[in-house]
């Protein structure tokens, strides 16, 4: 199966995950209250329905008992942090630090300086080369799966990159989330779509004051191909998924 | 099935996907797909589907990771062949 490395690599792994999750879990009366307030207060990003996309998400997190990943759409640069914001309440986060999720933001952007790798790594984040050297690029996802199956919650753009044409397109889809669904057995996928009414295509950062609307849901994708084709599908059906909860967003705005 | 033959099927698969034609014309096994050929590494995927479909193979998920070059291509394809 996907993404299984060997034992020794395997325990060095986890090492690193729990130390970083350990030292965000400490700095994170600090990080998430701060995130919030630049989100809410400094930026005067609002959500439609915030309670209920809280609700919502505490309401997978409580009942399903497995492994749980977040695949959303993907259009600014600050789509995670949005998202995180728009999933939990601080006070949610640090009763519950496992749903606060594991991001993979774009290293040349985000780990560009000593400080911003800092700041990245106390935000449970995994910095990742798009398009770069394939194995580190596997090993990367490696550790996504291995937080997922050790019931942490990971953040993943199926898209990989922001979508180049403002829209959610299943065909364009990679295969790594589909790797990481199927190395963790029993994983839920909870599918995102946010988007600010401003946003029109893709940008670097949502527009100072927008109002964010969108959806929630669950799927358990199931596919009957084998290899890299039954990854793709996975991509796929959950990309697909996305596409539908973006249709609704535009027929609700008619 | 010899690795030209291999080789000349592989760079006709790959044709679609290349943004550097250039390239492509004087490509070896030692050409980088991504960074010469400049295929964009989400399209990777198709490619190697269309390898399987082509050469009627299987290709596992870990096996993606180790096609670098044209020359890592036509060794996995070869090795799949048997």
């Amino acid at each position: 199966m996907a993404l299984r490395p060997k034992a020794p690599l395997l325990a060095g792994v986890h090492r690193k995950l729990v130390l970083q999750r350990e030292i965000s879990r400490l700095l994170s009366p600090l990080t998430i209250p701060v995130m919030g307030i630049a989100l809410r207060w400094v930026l005067g990003y609002r959500i439609e329905n915030l309670r209920g996309f809280r609700r919502e998400y505490r309401r997978v997190c409580l009942k399903r008992d497995g492994p749980l990943m977040i695949c959303a759409n993907h259009l600014t640069m600050i789509d995670s942090l949005v998202i995180a914001w728009a999933l939990g309440s601080p006070c949610w986060y640090f009763r519950h630090f496992r749903t606060l999720p594991w991001n993979v933001p774009e290293r040349s952007i985000f780990a560009a300086t000593h400080f911003m790798r800092m700041a990245i790594y106390a935000l449970k984040c995994l910095p990742v080369e798009r398009g770069g050297n394939r194995l580190e690029v596997t090993e990367v996802l490696f550790r996504l799966a291995h937080a997922v199956s050790n019931h942490e919650v990971a953040m993943i753009f199926p898209e990989a990159g922001r979508s180049r044409t403002g829209r959610v397109d299943p065909d364009s889809v990679a295969s790594g989330v589909g790797r990481i669904y199927r190395s963790v057995p029993n994983c839920t996928v909870i599918c995102v779509y946010l988007r600010g009414d401003h946003q029109d295509g893709y940008s670097d950062m949502p527009v100072r004051g927008e109002f964010f609307r969108g959806s929630v849901s669950a799927i358990e994708p199931k596919t009957s191909y084998r290899g890299l084709r039954a990854s793709r599908d996975i991509a796929r059906q959950i990309a697909q998924r996305l596409a539908n909860m973006e249709q609704e967003y535009f027929d609700d705005r008619k | 099935m010899d690795q030209t033959e291999i080789f000349d099927r592989v760079v006709k698969i790959l044709t679609p996907y290349v943004k550097s034609q250039e390239a492509l014309e004087g490509a070896s096994l030692a050409t980088h797909i991504l960074d010469e050929l400049k295929v964009n590494s989400a399209r990777l995927v198709d490619v190697v589907l269309e390898f399987e479909d082509a050469f009627d193979i299987e290709i596992d998920d870990d096996d993606v990771d180790k096609v670098e070059t044209v020359g890592n291509a036509v060794e996995l394809i070869e090795a799949k062949i048997g």
